[in-house]
């Protein structure tokens, strides 16, 4: 990992004009913190001729309530999310899981919106251009084999960011502009489930914001495995949302990062509802979350381990909320 | 006014004198000097393991506009190695390449583009060979050697008996066995590779600035593998960010550089990545140790055999001394009756091995201190006890032929007790939950200083020179390296406390192979003791030089005259005497510059036993240190988090305990890492974790508080009574960490790191285990 590759920087200074540059460059990326890019580009991953900055886009900066709904600028950092009253008040989960990213300094310049569109990690894809050279390359990048899974037709790359399941667990939309104006969708939609094509955004297309609705009495947390208490990307994270009504589950949601190739919301967690949260339910719960999470060999850290800790979350996370009310 | 005294320097906590330079960043690291017009470096690095290297045609390469030189393995048929019996290493890779990453080409060009363009551009033809990155390939019947005169990938092995071993083990009521494997770690110095290459065409000169702990080895390399005489060439040590071993031998960038910038005619920096800089490694090898004590019932050792395997990596390095090493060490820290050894060091497939803090003892010990934990279980013993009924008593000379002089071990062992409160947490109801807390204890000890130097010249171990002139001040000229280990500081500290004179005359050039007397190099932590000795003589050289001259100003016979630091007077007389700066005008009539000059050489008796490999290990101070560690165990997550660490270190007498104290804080942070998370890993002999992400150096996170104490035992060698203050607490806190995890899950790992993986597979077994001993009939 040497220098920079050559690249022409733009400075849009609002999301129309990001997007026409976007169509106008081709090869063109959109960079803000530049915590994942550029170390991929170093590594000549990614050799983009031209990059978008959006740092200066003051409306994609914003965080935002509107109507009891948050909205958070995709170039908001993650430093400013996690200190934000409001999110801290009201989204505390979004706040818990930004603090977590990597270290204090990343923080500072990685945005809200890289680490939903993290490009996706395996040991045999984030490695240098001699290594993967060495290698034959892989799936996800000039190569014709899957290290991980040599024998299946498809990347294994692993979804790492740690905002996106605690933004799912909150139903959280994604804003998307692009040339043919914004959408509005899930922010499930926003991902993919293949490692080498890890998001469904058209050409051109950027995330701008997201919007999460008031939590009403949805209460979320976030924990990840990680070998340090910094730095690390998660070896497995999990975050929780739910509603307790007495003694019962009202509301349960469940999204689990860097297991699969995308963050996963949990699906069947709507039949442990309407009833005590007792060691079965947590039993039932693991199972459930057991069929559903995937941890392959994409991390220096073995898949049975990812498993079982994340389970181990699970039930504390689970635990910890339904306690707290 | 205070009555004139000698101003006192050694003890004294001095912020190192280096500091303001680095803290500002004003100091210039080799990277960071002018290099104005220099080639660009790059390397092209072998893709494969093991493999015949058929053909390297760098034609295309060399006609690229902007290139200046490409130089490959056919320009360099020198081979190179620290050790002059183990020279099998060459630049640029030759006849085969032996590791992925090994340098084959390097390039110079005007700048970084062209250069990688240029490496692209080189056709690189292998015959692909059988590849082995574990012992146990390398060893397997029928493999293929990875050197022709090493059959079965052996490099060396060593097998030592002291004492009845069998017999010590017949005694004993309990003998056990037990088997720990540590994974390969690296010493991640903040500075990555880089070398700065000059070369004169006019007078056939090389001026080479580069990142060594080592100049002198330096030179010598550069001169063999150039072909050029030794006067023709220069080393410079700039402001070096770390070393911890990894830079006390000549790398191969170093060389390479100068082939370079021969091949340009000029100037040529070359600046490794961080990757790189991974794959040039040198650090502590994977290493399974065997280890079986014998103990009586009151926890006295009878016997102790060990076994230890190393996958020592594709060239020999330091190798044959660290095996050499892991078995000497055995000795010197309890007194133990017989002792039997044996060491293998296998050739493999993955970037060589070599020195790293501790060289040689650090997995030996943890593995050691964990058997002796399991045993003082067995017994109902407590472990300060078992350490307590082994102790030795100085003068000692141990069986393999080493001698103790001072020996604070005992004094070690009190204070960690007495501080971490050791006693009163005995008997202590393991608390509830899913986390669990224990408290471990590791004992350790290092040489300080190797008595016996890789070149045998009949020179002294150590030269220091003193430059007195007209301007009144002092100028310390050595060739030992800082490293940031404080070197310089110590070296000023030791001249300062001879001639009591104001700190602010003293200044410290070092590591300019034109300017400073030859050194051997900081390593083995030999600097403190050796050069400072050299150093205290270089002083009192210098002061009886100006006591000669205070006596003729004061008329007066010297032998009355008194060294007050900035005044020489008769001594007890009331008079003013004579300030400094006059006593020096006096001191130059006639003679001009002075030059005093101290040496040290290590005494024959103190450089090992008779026996092979007797010469490692030998030293003429042993530091020890005491550790206690309180950790917590998540039982759900497998997360080992270090609460406190309690360390004594002896080392003799410290000439800046402020400096001791980070030594010892950098030692227990170095170890902390290895207890709990760094590994180097290979993927079919690729490094997985040769960046600061994967490759898990502990953050601050992880840095618990570290209470550390300097015990002073007085070496009689030592230079004011010092000796080794740096690598021998790193190894008494892995097995402290490793005790403690132990006593808070019940459960004994048996491998290091202890990451969280590695402690639920432990978690896991405990629970198994459980299970069946609940299952009635089940045995």
């Amino acid at each position: 990992m040497h220098g920079l590759p050559e690249f022409h920087l733009l400075h849009p200074a609002t999301v129309a004009e990001a997007v026409a540059m976007g169509q106008e460059e081709p090869g063109a990326r959109f960079v803000a913190g530049g915590t994942d890019l550029l170390v991929n580009m170093r590594r000549l991953i990614a050799a983009p001729p031209t990059l978008i900055d959006l740092t200066d886009v003051a409306e994609m900066r914003e965080i935002t309530v509107e109507d009891g709904t948050l909205v958070v600028g995709a170039a908001a950092t993650l430093a400013e999310l996690a200190a934000d009253p409001r999110v801290r008040r009201t989204w505390p989960v979004l706040a818990t899981a930004a603090g977590t990213v990597a270290g204090p300094t990343h923080r500072q310049v990685a945005t809200v919106g890289g680490n939903l569109c993290l490009d996706t990690r395996c040991i045999y894809y984030n490695q240098s251009e001699w290594w993967r050279w060495a290698n034959d390359y892989c799936l996800k990048e000039r190569g014709e084999v899957c290290h991980v899974a040599p024998g299946a037709p498809r990347c294994w790359a692993a979804f790492s960011g740690d905002l996106a399941p605690a933004a799912l667990v909150m139903g959280a939309e994604a804003v998307v502009a692009g040339p043919d104006g914004a959408r509005t969708m899930p922010l499930d939609d926003l991902y993919g489930d293949d490692g080498a094509t890890p998001f469904r955004l058209g050409a051109g297309e950027l995330l701008t914001a997201i919007r999460v609705p008031d939590p009403g009495g949805l209460r979320g947390d976030y924990a990840k495995s990680r070998v340090r208490g910094a730095i690390d990307f998660p070896l497995a994270g999990v975050a929780v949302a739910l509603r307790r009504d007495g003694d019962h589950l009202a509301d349960l949601r469940v999204a689990l990062t860097a297991t699969n190739v995308r963050p996963d919301l949990v699906t069947g967690t709507e039949t442990l509802l309407h009833g005590p949260l007792d060691d079965d339910r947590l039993s039932a719960l693991e199972r459930l979350v057991g069929k559903q999470i995937q941890p392959m060999r994409s991390t220096v850290t073995s898949s049975q381990y990812r498993r079982r800790v994340a389970a181990a979350l699970l039930r504390r996370l689970v635990a910890g909320l339904f306690a707290a009310e | 006014m205070t009555a004139p005294a000698k101003k006192k320097m050694a003890g004294v906590r001095l912020p190192l004198i280096d500091g303001p330079e680095k803290v500002s960043g004003r100091a210039h690291y080799t990277a960071d000097l002018p290099h104005g017009d220099a080639l660009v470096g790059r390397i092209l690095r072998s893709p494969s393991g093991h493999a015949e290297i058929v053909r390297v045609d760098a034609s295309a390469a060399r006609k690229l506009p902007g290139v200046a030189a490409v130089v490959t393995g056919a320009d360099c048929d020198v081979p190179f190695g620290v050790l002059p019996i183990a020279q099998n290493e060459y630049p640029l890779a030759r006849d085969k390449v032996r590791y992925r990453g090994e340098p084959v080409a390097v390039v110079a060009a005007v700048d970084a583009a062209t250069a990688d363009a240029a490496i692209d551009l080189i056709e690189l033809e292998l015959r692909e060979l059988p590849a082995y990155y574990t012992p146990s390939e390398a060893r397997v019947p029928g493999a293929v050697n990875l050197h022709d005169d090493r059959d079965g990938n052996l490099e060396r092995d060593v097998h030592h008996e002291f004492g009845d071993v069998d017999a010590g083990f017949a005694e004993a009521d309990v003998v056990r066995e037990e088997t720990f494997r540590c994974a390969e770690v690296t010493h991640v110095h903040m500075e990555p590779h880089v070398s700065l290459a000059e070369y004169d065409p006019g007078r056939d000169r090389i001026t080479l600035h580069t990142c060594t702990q080592v100049p002198y080895y330096v030179h010598l390399s550069v001169s063999r593998c150039l072909g050029m005489d030794t006067s023709q060439i220069r080393v410079v040590k700039p402001y070096i960010g770390g070393g911890f071993g990894a830079r006390t031998e000549t790398l191969n960038f170093e060389i390479i550089a100068c082939l370079a910038a021969r091949a340009a005619g000029g100037r040529v920096r070359l600046y490794l990545s961080r990757e790189e800089t991974f794959l040039t490694h040198r650090g502590r090898p994977y290493t399974e140790v065997k280890i079986k004590l014998g103990m009586t019932k009151s926890g006295r050792m009878t016997a102790c055999a060990c076994e230890a395997v190393q996958a020592g990596g594709a060239y020999g390095g330091y190798g044959i001394v660290t095996i050499l090493y892991a078995g000497a060490l055995l000795n010197a820290i309890y007194d133990i009756p017989a002792v039997r050894y044996d060491g293998y060091r296998v050739y493999t497939n993955t970037p060589a091995c070599g020195a790293m803090r501790g060289h040689g003892t650090v997995d030996v010990r943890y593995a050691f201190e964990s058997l002796l934990d399991i045993m003082a279980g067995e017994l109902g013993l407590d472990p300060f006890a078992v350490r307590r009924a082994n102790l030795l008593t100085v003068p000692f000379e141990t069986l393999n032929g080493l001698r103790i002089n001072s020996y604070g071990l005992p004094e070690c062992l009190d204070w960690v007790e007495e501080a971490s409160g050791w006693r009163d947490r005995a008997g202590e109801t393991p608390s509830g939950g899913r986390v669990r807390k224990g408290f471990g204890l590791g004992c350790s000890h290092y040489v300080t200083g190797a008595a016996k130097p890789v070149h045998w010249t009949g020179e002294p171990h150590a030269v220091v020179n003193l430059k007195l002139d007209f301007d009144a001040s002092i100028t310390v000229l050595t060739g030992a390296a800082e490293i940031g280990q404080g070197s310089s500081t110590i070296l000023a500290q030791a001249v300062g406390e001879v001639l009591g004179v104001d700190f602010s005359r003293l200044r410290v050039v070092a590591s300019d192979s034109a300017i400073t007397p030859k050194d051997n190099g900081s390593y083995s932590s030999r600097v403190t003791f050796m050069v400072g000795n050299a150093a205290v003589q270089a002083a009192e050289a210098l002061r009886a030089i100006l006591i000669e001259a205070a006596a003729r100003k004061l008329d007066a016979d010297p032998g009355d005259v008194e060294c007050l630091g900035e005044v020489y007077r008769v001594a007890g007389s009331q008079d003013p005497g004579l300030p400094f700066n006059e006593v020096v005008r006096e001191a130059l009539v006639d003679t001009g510059t002075i030059t005093a000059k101290g040496t040290f050489t290590v005494p024959k008796e103190y450089q090992g036993g008779g026996h092979r490999g007797g010469a490692v290990g030998s030293t003429m101070g042993f530091s020890y240190a005491a550790t206690v560690a309180e950790v917590s165990v998540d039982e759900d997550t497998g997360q080992v988090t270090v609460d406190n660490v309690w360390v004594a270190h002896d080392c003799g007498y410290a000439i800046n305990p402020l400096s001791v104290e980070g030594q010892i804080q950098g030692a227990v942070w170095m170890g902390l890492g290895q207890a709990i998370s760094e590994e180097t890993r290979y993927w079919n002999g690729l490094p997985l974790c040769a960046n600061m992400l994967d490759y898990r150096v502990p953050t601050i996170v992880e840095s618990p508080p570290i209470h550390t104490r300097i015990v002073e035992s007085m070496d009689p060698n030592g230079p004011f009574g010092a000796k080794e203050a740096s690598e021998g607490a790193l190894s008494s806190l892995i097995p402290a960490v490793a005790n403690a995890v132990h006593d808070a899950l019940g459960v004994r790992l048996t491998e290091t790191p202890m990451t969280p993986d590695r402690v639920i597979d432990a978690v896991i077994r405990k629970e198994r285990d459980a299970k069946r001993a609940a299952v009635p009939g089940a045995a």
